[in-house]
């Protein structure tokens, strides 16, 4: 039996209480949602925008008074390469300049530190934000731990392949890009799938959490079928050889002819049929749903369907480009159908550190409070990627909370924040500047009055520590 | 924070390979309607919250993340489908720990053996839920959130319901989740904590000052962070008064030296330390075990073996006060029933369930056996499920956890109890 939400509610909290009680749950779990959220009003539209579309405005960037839709456009025309001292910086690592194979004789926790690296030095410094932060989305929406079995060496090349290839391209080419990905492939234990017994485990995240989604229509038989299809599909194995590409075997392959989503597929196919399965999940109309309610919800914060349906429909009329659906995630946010979403701790920690204006060698320093917070990247043991609900990250406050007085005080090696200059350039209105907030905001009046007659350091902490700044 | 589970995996080129991941998920799920839910019954909670007499029984859950083996934790060695259809994998009757004429217990659970003989643990064969996806994070949420499956309407975490219908212990650490984000078996709990180690969880800013203005800015604020910011603060206060990193087990316990044993031994620190601990939430896993699964040995038998020597521990420790702690295994689907090609086993569907400690009436496997035979299976060739997962802990609610309508925080389940508790 299928219960409604209002009668789950009800039977739920039935226990214990009284009627009344009841009629006041069911009010007001039927009040939509954000009319609890008080913090939607403490940001200027254009401190939002920037939260939400990058990792948070730098203080001169909000003074400029940017005009959106010049940003936008400009952010989607990132150059493939990044530029500059950033571009020294990341071409120094080692995960940059070899391959998996090559890689092969590193230690784990070296190759970690730098895929870690990278992600902090780039995101904190990046004129690139838009990027940055798609990025940060298909590495958790083809999530990979990479602490299984040899992932880290595979890592950084399904990084820079997969995910930064494609993070404003096409999502079909991108989902190709994952499917040959030798990093996911063994995530997933495909390498172990053959014709004699086929593993299921990447045909079902392919469809689960890749494409159509838990509710997007594909059975069981489709998961077994999918997974016939992509027997043999494994990676360079045996001495000497490049391990860590991508290689069909032949012989592993089931060659037999198969039905995947309602179409046939012919045996005799090769490496071909998997192919086609992938293609066949890219242009499935649940894909297109799945991955626009899934954009829509991490940038604007919202489940809205007036939020994501344009995002849909973009995905539908451009065969999956990224670009044109971030456009119209972004016709969204003009049209105030945003709401405040947490920070997770690699957002809260970078969007400090830009908004005291500060820079980091993103070293293993800046690294340890991201653990304490609980998002080590790279890590998350689960192919879902780490949850983007506020209510997961309540129990990392303390760990924000320690972290703000250390960057403060200067005390994270190889991250700088020079506290008394930036509040001399904000000329007394520091938490104001911090928060994004517009000049003279009621909303925060209670943070000048708790932080009222201290240090500057210890202002600008309690302001990273605020509620306010937890959320985007 | 330290990852919380010790895993073994295969990288896919016949080499184990020890690393170190992790924890738990949690829910893609816990969207607008989680959200809604945790508001409201965040305002009734607050509103209704009345001090009752209070029992002081805890529950310790142990969640096996990745779904566990059922058939090579409890072997139906009765069963000749079973050896039929793991020619490597399958377990001997004289390798195992016998339970009774059909069972044996793996034979890495020795450190158990002893609780199951003296009734102090009892199994479960072939529970689960109705989830049909088959996948982990379909299969979690349903059980977390206590639902027959995730198609159903969700209501927060089943652990949450039971807080939030059952005044008792207003207290800042009633349900503790050790890992570093919240489960779902606790969203939407008032003041139900996540913290990947109690003896990291201090507050180390230097300023006094500080301190004071922190709980000022946490005040005010309806906001979910603004709430947790004031859990946070009640937590420290509380864990102020004593030292959990100074903890020092009791009557020669030896816990395991990993996040899990970790996480035990803060259990039971928490609960010896009169915190008014009520539920303790903790992960053990990865146990996918789509490769190189391993029968005596292996993978699978190196984790059984620590999840044992856990258990053990954590009731030796607790000695009288294991009396009133109750300790529930679960993982969120058992696995199909044939080996696969890289001698492991795909996603299945019922797996066990164990209870230890107190009110267990235990040296007894419980629950029908479903059989093995072709026609005997579901899908795409599953052990059926016989013990809908819900009686157990729609049971531990009502008599361990003084719930006073159990099968309302079920709603639509409408089976009745095993009889595997003793109220008290």
């Amino acid at each position: 039996m299928k219960l409604t939400r209002r009668q789950a509610l009800a039977a739920a909290a039935g226990a214990g209480v009284a009627g009344a009680g009841c009629a006041r749950l069911e009010r007001l779990a039927l009040a939509p949602r954000g009319s609890l959220e008080p913090l939607k009003e403490t940001r200027t539209r254009d401190a939002a925008f920037l939260a939400k579309f990058g990792f948070g405005a730098r203080p001169g960037e909000l003074a400029a008074g940017p005009d959106r839709a010049a940003w936008l456009q400009e952010q989607l025309q990132a150059p493939a390469a990044d530029e500059g001292l950033l571009a020294l910086k990341l071409s120094r690592m080692e995960i940059h300049q070899f391959s998996a194979f090559e890689l092969r004789d590193m230690p784990v926790d070296r190759l970690h530190q730098q895929l870690h690296q990278a992600v902090l030095l780039r995101a904190i410094h990046s004129p690139w934000q838009l990027r940055e932060r798609m990025v940060d989305f298909w590495t958790n929406h083809f999530n990979i731990n990479a602490r299984k079995g040899l992932g880290a060496h595979r890592k950084p090349r399904d990084e820079k392949e997969v995910i930064r290839a494609h993070a404003l391209g096409s999502f079909p080419e991108m989902l190709m890009a994952s499917a040959k990905s030798t990093a996911m492939l063994l995530f997933l234990d495909q390498q172990n799938s053959t014709a004699a017994q086929p593993n299921e485990n990447y045909a079902r995240e392919l469809f689960e959490l890749h494409s159509l989604g838990v509710d997007g229509g594909y059975t069981q038989e489709d998961v077994m079928e999918a997974a016939r299809c992509f027997t043999g599909w494994s990676e360079e194995r045996g001495f000497l050889r490049p391990r860590g590409s991508f290689k069909f075997f032949e012989a592993l392959h089931d060659n037999g002819p198969k039905k995947v989503l309602g179409e046939e597929i012919p045996g005799g196919l090769g490496v071909e049929a998997g192919e086609r399965v992938v293609r066949l999940a890219a242009k499935h109309p649940s894909t297109a749903r799945h991955i626009a309610r899934k954009l829509t919800k991490f940038l604007l914060g919202t489940e809205d369907e007036a939020a994501w349906r344009p995002v849909e429909k973009a995905y539908l009329e451009t065969e999956g480009n990224i670009s044109a659906m971030v456009r119209a995630v972004a016709e969204g946010f003009e049209a105030g159908l945003d709401q405040p979403s947490l920070k997770r701790p690699l957002d809260f920690v970078v969007s400090a550190v830009r908004a005291l204006d500060g820079s980091s060698d993103g070293g293993a320093a800046l690294q340890d409070p991201l653990r304490q917070m609980g998002q080590p990247l790279y890590e998350w043991p689960m192919p879902d990627g780490y949850p983007d609900g506020a209510e997961a990250w309540t129990g990392s406050l303390l760990a924000r909370w320690n972290f703000c007085d250390l960057l403060t005080r200067g005390a994270i090696q190889g991250t700088m924040v020079d506290i008394d200059a930036f509040e001399k350039r904000c000329e007394g209105r520091m938490e104001t500047v911090i928060l994004g907030a517009p000049l003279g905001a009621e909303a925060t009046q209670p943070i000048l009055e708790a932080v009222q007659g201290l240090e500057p350091a210890e202002r600008a902490a309690l302001t990273l520590a605020s509620p306010e700044f937890q959320w985007r | 924070m330290a990852m919380k589970t010790d895993g073994i995996y295969c990288d896919g080129e016949g080499r184990l390979d020890r690393s170190a991941p992790i924890s738990r998920r949690a829910a893609l799920t816990a969207g607008a309607a989680g959200l809604a839910w945790w508001m409201t019954s965040r305002a009734w909670a607050q509103a209704s919250f009345q001090t009752e007499e209070a029992h002081d029984n805890v529950l310790v859950v142990i969640f096996l993340r990745g779904g566990a083996d059922g058939l090579n934790v409890v072997i139906p060695t009765g069963e000749d489908e079973y050896y039929r259809q793991r020619p490597t994998l399958a377990i001997k009757r004289k390798d195992g720990l016998a339970l009774d004429d059909f069972y044996v217990l793996h034979p890495a659970l020795k450190p158990i053996q002893s609780l199951f003989e003296s009734g102090e643990l009892a199994a479960v064969q072939a529970a689960g839920s109705q989830d049909q996806t088959r996948s982990h994070f379909e299969a979690m949420a349903a059980m977390e959130k206590g639902l027959a499956d995730t198609t159903e309407a969700d209501a927060g975490g089943w652990l949450a319901r039971h807080i939030l219908a059952t005044p008792g212990r207003n207290t800042p650490l009633r349900a503790v989740a050790l890992s570093s984000t919240m489960p779902d078996s606790l969203m939407g709990a008032l003041s139900a904590l996540a913290v990947p180690s109690m003896a990291d969880h201090r507050l180390r800013v230097e300023s006094k000052a500080m301190k004071e203005r922190l709980k000022q800015l946490y005040s005010r604020g309806d906001d979910a962070i603004s709430q947790a910011g004031r859990d946070t603060l009640q937590v420290l206060e509380a864990l102020n008064r004593t030292d959990p990193a100074s903890y020092r087990p009791e009557n020669g316990a030896q816990y395991p030296e990993t996040p899990y044993g970790q996480a035990l031994r803060e259990t039971a620190f928490l609960i010896k330390g009169g915190f008014g601990l009520e539920t303790a939430c903790l992960d053990m896993g990865i146990w996918d075990t789509h490769v190189a699964q391993g029968a005596v040995d292996g993978w699978m038998a190196g984790m059984l073996g620590e999840l044992a020597q856990g258990i053990q521990a954590l009731m030796k420790d607790l000695g009288a006060e294991g009396k009133r702690t109750t300790v529930l295994v679960q993982t969120e689907f058992g696995r199909r029933i044939d080996e696969n090609s890289g001698f492991g086993t795909d996603h299945g569907r019922a797996s066990f369930m164990f209870l230890a400690g107190g009110g267990v009436k235990g040296g007894k496997v419980y629950g029908d056996w479903p059989g093995m035979r072709p026609e005997d299976l579901e899908g795409p060739g599953d052990l059926r499920v016989t013990t809908d997962y819900r009686s157990v802990l729609a049971e531990i609610l009502a008599k361990r956890l003084a719930s006073p309508d159990a099968a309302a925080i079920f709603p639509g389940f409408r089976g009745g109890p095993l009889g595997i508790l003793q109220a008290g």
